[in-house]
């Protein structure tokens, strides 16, 4: 009767240091690689759900102590980590996942066997997994085009340095860009699961 | 479109084209990089962030103003703010206590107040203070790269300080922005939103500090440094564009087409004068700068009609030689 209900975080982990070099990149010779594509490396080897786990029971215990592990230890669950795209699935409960999500902000590095220092990204908030997923497989789609388009060397977007762009080529990436941001700026929490009803909104 | 107002800037840092890059790819659009001054002002102000910028590499899609933060110690020069504030996109202060605190909601004219919250403040906010510096467009920054990447007590105090900041502003007239040093220290705007939100900042007022507020800022600064007294930019000035004339004379040669020009006019002022319902009839096609009415364009048509069948007739006099028929086809 009574049905638990959750919310599921989406969320990107980014390598912002130059130094974290989890996979080898294939540059021009004489350049880097673009800055996107080394933001959003793939993780190392030893990184996967288990170990997100770990950081995130850390950090709450961390910041609030042991009420909030308490809060959140029925319900947290790592549903899906993916190496390759460094993106993970994270179920919690409905009440408690804004504390689960300001621990994940305050994350700065990954914990001890690989303490590389990394920025978490939570994109989107749903109520149910469906929607997380979908939204993981458009924003892979996206990244597969930007990264075919600045292996081809073509310009724009974030990609791009202050050179003077080709007028159609950077018309055509800046669409798939602005696809990540028009859905950036509305909001990224989902609306609930059907049959949900929103009983407490004072947030 | 999210704003982050408070990039520190550091001369010659090869590490700023990633962390710009790094702050395009976490979703803002507007970054202000920020000059930092303690103390005494320099005898001559000029803006020490380059434009451009020197570096390579700077992602095209952002923009980015510049701006300075002035630590107000015991003394600081209160006549030179006016000149620093024109140097800069955006003039920001930071009170380090109390009474510079007051000082700053109250007399000085600065488009931020930013104080330091991973410190220990030894004072309490208050409500009316506050909102006399929010009446008059000055805005609140709360930094959270320091408590992220400091120790404990610098998490500590920025909580304690942003929710005693939220709960005495009441939620308005609030911008967040990192102060992050390197990449590692920004986050995303939801994720910043988030953070205000477990402090207690509602979530629209949330949104509103990293979107609409700091547009305001980056708005107002820019209207106080161009506009004057309710004028925020001249487009047209009401010059009047004689120009005309002489560029269609201008082919002939220079002084020729003046001295035409000049007739042409001449005799312009002269049918207007002698025509004054006509509206300038022949000098009106020279004054293309003003746009013709339509009596007057129904006119010109007319005439041309006229002025045409005229002609029409002329022509057509030697071909048929015969009045009748010509009369025939006028109707």
């Amino acid at each position: 009767m009574v049905r638990i209900k959750h919310r599921y975080l989406l969320v990107n982990i980014l390598y912002p240091d130059p130094k974290t070099s989890n996979v080898q990149m294939k540059a021009k010779p004489g350049e880097d690689a673009p800055y996107a594509m080394q933001f959003r490396q793939p993780s190392s080897d030893k990184m996967d759900g288990k170990v997100l786990f770990r950081l995130i029971k850390d950090n709450v215990a961390e910041l609030f102590g042991d009420y909030g592990s308490g809060k959140i230890a029925g319900s947290l669950q790592v549903k899906y980590f993916s190496q390759a795209t460094s993106t993970a699935i994270i179920r919690v409960s409905r009440d408690h996942y804004r504390l689960v999500w300001s621990a994940l902000t305050f994350t700065t590095r990954l914990p001890k066997p690989l303490l590389q220092p990394c920025v978490v990204q939570v994109v989107r908030v749903s109520g149910t997994i469906k929607k997380a997923e979908e939204e993981a497989i458009r924003r892979a789609r996206i990244g597969i085009l930007r990264a075919q388009r600045a292996s081809k060397g073509l310009t724009g977007g974030v990609l791009t340095t202050r050179k003077p762009t080709n007028g159609a080529e950077a018309g055509a990436q800046a669409e798939a860009d602005d696809d990540i941001d028009a859905s950036m700026i509305d909001g990224i929490e989902d609306g609930n699961e059907p049959g949900d009803v929103d009983e407490d909104d004072g947030e | 479109m999210f704003y982050d107002l408070n990039i520190p800037y550091v001369a010659n840092d090869a590490h700023l084209p990633r962390t710009l890059a790094f702050l395009s790819e976490l979703g803002y659009g507007v970054v202000a990089l920020n000059h930092s001054i303690v103390g005494k002002l320099p005898a001559q102000i000029s803006c020490a962030i380059p434009s451009p910028l020197p570096q390579k590499d700077i992602p095209c899609k952002l923009e980015i103003r510049r701006r300075v933060t002035l630590t107000l110690t015991e003394s600081y020069q209160n006549a030179r703010l006016a000149e620093l504030a024109k140097a800069y996109d955006i003039l920001a202060v930071r009170p380090t206590d109390e009474r510079t605190l007051q000082l700053a909601c109250s007399s000085l004219d600065c488009d931020i107040i930013s104080l330091d919250l991973s410190q220990r403040l030894g004072y309490y906010f208050k409500f009316k203070m506050l909102s006399e510096a929010i009446k008059s467009g000055k805005r609140f920054e709360i930094c959270y790269s320091q408590g992220l990447m400091g120790d404990s007590s610098a998490r500590r105090n920025l909580i304690s300080n942003a929710t005693q900041l939220i709960r005495a502003s009441r939620g308005r007239g609030l911008i967040i922005s990192s102060e992050a040093k390197a990449a590692v220290g920004c986050r995303g705007p939801w994720d910043a939103v988030n953070l205000a939100t477990v402090w207690g900042l509602s979530q629209e007022r949330g949104f509103e500090a990293v979107s609409k507020e700091a547009r305001s800022v980056i708005v107002t600064a820019q209207l106080k440094r161009t506009g004057y007294r309710g004028v925020i930019d001249v487009v047209y000035g009401g010059e009047k564009l004689e120009v005309v004339e002489e560029l269609k004379q201008g082919k002939e040669g220079g002084k020729q087409g003046k001295e035409g020009g000049k007739a042409k006019q001449n005799q312009a002022a002269v049918n207007g004068q002698k025509r004054k319902a006509e509206g300038d009839a022949d000098g009106g096609a020279e004054t293309a700068g003003q746009p013709i009415s339509k009596r007057e364009a129904k006119r010109r048509a007319k005439k041309a009609r006229m002025g045409g069948e005229e002609t029409d007739q002329a022509a057509q006099i030697p071909a048929t030689g015969a009045v009748p028929a010509k009369n025939g086809e006028h109707g």
